[in-house]
């Protein structure tokens, strides 16, 4: 991650309603410059909102947001000219191939890169000549993000790219935009997966309901909220939690999906603890395991709901 | 310029490449041109509409009127020349047959043993050559059967042929910028399908998101619609010119003026109702809803004299009336729903109201 010099976003106390609803109701961030940042949140969080804003798509009611220094409600045209953008589920001119797509957009923009050459970056060479309606989901989502990249933009938008994309097809994605960092450009994604928040993103912002709840890189948002580490196994009589309490390095013991779950700030001393207790109560302890917390914790210690309902 | 023509090329090759809108916009108004021209063209089960002028006003022409009206295919209306005339050019009657005074003296004479004959006038269109030519035919027959039992084969009646320019409802010269006035509108009415699914899928919205202005994007689709209107146009009045015999007798500008005018105008409503309208599945539907009334009500197909009072004032609300009537009169010299001034005007109108509600009221996403 390198940071210098002029932020390419900043938002300041944005906010923006639909009738009685407030999408974003006072967001706050700045992207710097070859960052990846990304929004995360359950649907309806405020992230297309505010990505739409900072694309120049929708006027903000309220707040000061800017790219590249340019203010989004005055200067949107520069703005368009050099950045790329990536929109939610679109479906663009079923019956054109994909050459003609590039071609077009490519004409919309009063610089642009060759057509040949997106298309191996996102590679799609053999379907060059496929009309959009016949790719697969994964082609088209790479299609979309060919599209985005048409006019070489500095600043890259990325609205939920990967979602209702298989495995496979998702991690060929990450790639695709890890490529994009290392040639120094900023991205700014959102997303409702946490994987992909964890595995593209220098920094997040956690949204709900229009507010950002939390923002940092995932092992800050993490590290904040969980000093412990999760020592979880099965057994047979269970153990008793209150027991497990008093242990070594426990700060809280709990049952969860049937698991015994111990969180601990000495994971050693834990679980030398635990087996000489165990052994003690004559019991022995399965499927020992130690996770770390992950950002869907955060999320559930944060709202006390889960990312996907 | 060159972004608007990409653009528009984008259009073309999505419109070319949709078989069902394909089917619609060109080939769905050509099949009516050759069912239309077929049925009132070449047919001889529709019976034709024949003005009757009894010059002689005797036993004798009244026994060959009712001859006459024994012939299947013709049907009779009485009145002085001058009215059947005026009837013919009005396109009430498709010919007009006058049986002269001295007709009862002919036969008299004839019989008398000095023969002596007359002539049956008949006022036939030559730009219907079909109509005309069936008439004439039933004509002859008619004189034949009167010669022979009147006396024997001497020729007491001939018939001399007139040519009378008219204007006749059931032909294919009314048919053909009539039809291509129904083109036109269903042209601008279905505009609205592909811009409310442009808008459901979001590709005016992505769109939206690039530095293209928004009125290139406007323009491209106005753009290809006149393209196809002129297709449309050329192919429509082709086939009638080469197949069906019309003859277009108004001036190229101002026929050419006239379908750009109907183009802009349904394109307008096209665009109002593509404004209102949220799902593709609901622009399909609501465009049939408004296409179907006007293409029936607004005298394209018959004269909207044959509909009851009340269809009638509701025909005269639509901006098809009005196309169709500017386009026959510009066109074929039709004859008229209201005046040419008042065709425009009414067409303008319609326009310039689509056009300001759209602009209100249109949405890109």
């Amino acid at each position: 991650m390198t940071q210098s010099g002029e932020p390419v976003i900043r938002v300041a106390d944005l906010r923006k309603c639909y009738g009685e609803v407030k999408a974003v109701d006072g967001v706050s961030f700045e992207v710097a410059r070859g960052e990846v940042f990304g929004m995360l949140g359950p649907n309806g969080a405020g992230k297309t909102t505010t990505i739409e804003v900072l694309e120049g798509l929708r006027a903000p009611d309220s707040g000061t947001v800017t790219v590249f220094g340019l203010d989004v409600v005055h200067h949107p045209e520069a703005i368009k000219q050099r950045i790329g953008v990536q929109l939610q589920s679109v479906s663009l001119y079923p019956r054109l191939t994909v050459t003609e797509l590039l071609d077009l957009f490519g004409s919309f923009f009063s610089h642009h890169l060759p057509t040949k050459q997106l298309i191996d970056a996102v590679d799609l060479g053999d379907r060059a000549k496929a009309r959009s309606m016949n790719l697969s989901g994964g082609q088209q989502q790479r299609l979309s993000i060919a599209l985005a990249l048409v006019n070489d933009p500095e600043l890259v938008f990325l609205d939920e790219p990967t979602t209702g994309l298989d495995p496979q097809a998702r991690r060929s994605l990450w790639d695709l935009i890890k490529g994009l960092q290392e040639k120094g450009k900023s991205v700014m994604l959102t997303t409702h997966y946490m994987e992909e928040a964890t595995e593209l993103c220098d920094r997040v912002a956690i949204m709900d309901h229009g507010h950002i709840l939390e923002m940092g890189s995932v092992p800050d948002l993490i590290g904040r909220r969980f000093k412990e580490r999760a020592v979880f196994f099965d057994s047979a009589p269970k153990l008793p939690v209150d027991q497990l309490a008093g242990l070594a390095g426990v700060t809280r013991a709990a049952r969860e999906d049937g698991q015994t779950v111990l969180y601990s700030k000495d994971v050693p001393g834990t679980i030398g603890a635990l087996l000489s207790t165990a052994d003690g109560l004559n019991v022995e302890p399965h499927n020992l395991g130690i996770r770390q917390a992950t950002l869907e914790d955060v999320f559930l210690d944060l709202t006390g709901r889960a990312l996907r309902d | 310029m060159k972004t608007l023509l990409g653009l528009t090329v984008a259009n073309v090759k999505s419109l070319v490449r949709d078989r069902a809108a394909l089917f619609w916009t060109i080939f769905f108004p050509i099949m009516f041109v050759f069912l239309f021209g077929w049925i009132f063209g070449g047919g001889g089960d529709t019976r034709i509409s024949v003005g009757f002028v009894d010059q002689d006003g005797t036993a004798v022409s009244a026994s060959l009127r009712q001859a006459f009206a024994a012939v299947p295919l013709l049907t009779l209306q009485d009145g002085t020349l001058d009215a059947e005339k005026a009837a013919m050019q009005h396109g009430d009657v498709s010919a007009v047959i006058v049986i002269p005074k001295g007709l009862q003296a002919a036969l008299v004479q004839t019989r008398s043993g000095h023969p002596a004959s007359v002539a049956i006038q008949l006022y036939g269109d030559p730009s219907q050559n079909q109509t005309t030519q069936v008439v004439q035919g039933a004509v002859a027959q008619v004189a034949n059967g009167f010669n022979l039992e009147a006396q024997g084969g001497s020729a007491i009646l001939t018939v001399s042929r007139e040519s009378l320019q008219s204007t006749n409802l059931s032909n294919v010269a009314y048919l053909v910028p009539s039809i291509l006035a129904m083109a036109l509108m269903q042209l601008g009415v279905f505009a609205a399908i592909p811009l409310v699914q442009q808008r459901e899928k979001g590709i005016l919205k992505r769109i939206g998101a690039t530095p293209l202005p928004r009125w290139k994007l406007v323009g491209s689709n106005i753009l290809l619609r006149l393209m196809v209107a002129v297709v449309d146009a050329v192919l429509i009045l082709g086939i009638g010119i080469v197949f069906f015999n019309v003859q277009i007798v108004g001036s190229l500008p101002a026929s050419a003026g006239v379908v750009l005018l109907g183009a802009t105008t349904f394109l307008a409503i096209g665009f109002m109702l593509a404004s209102f309208l949220k799902t593709e599945e609901q622009a399909t539907g609501v465009v049939q809803v408004v296409q179907i009334p006007m293409m029936f009500l607004s005298g394209i197909f018959f004269s909207f004299d044959f509909l009851p009072g009340f269809l009638q004032t509701v025909a005269r609300l639509m901006p098809l009336t009005y196309l169709g009537d500017a386009m026959r009169q510009v066109m074929v010299n039709g004859t008229q729903v209201a005046p040419l001034g008042v065709d425009l005007a009414v067409l303008t109108g319609w326009l310039v109201v689509c056009l300001a509600i759209s602009a209100r009221s249109f949405r890109w996403e």
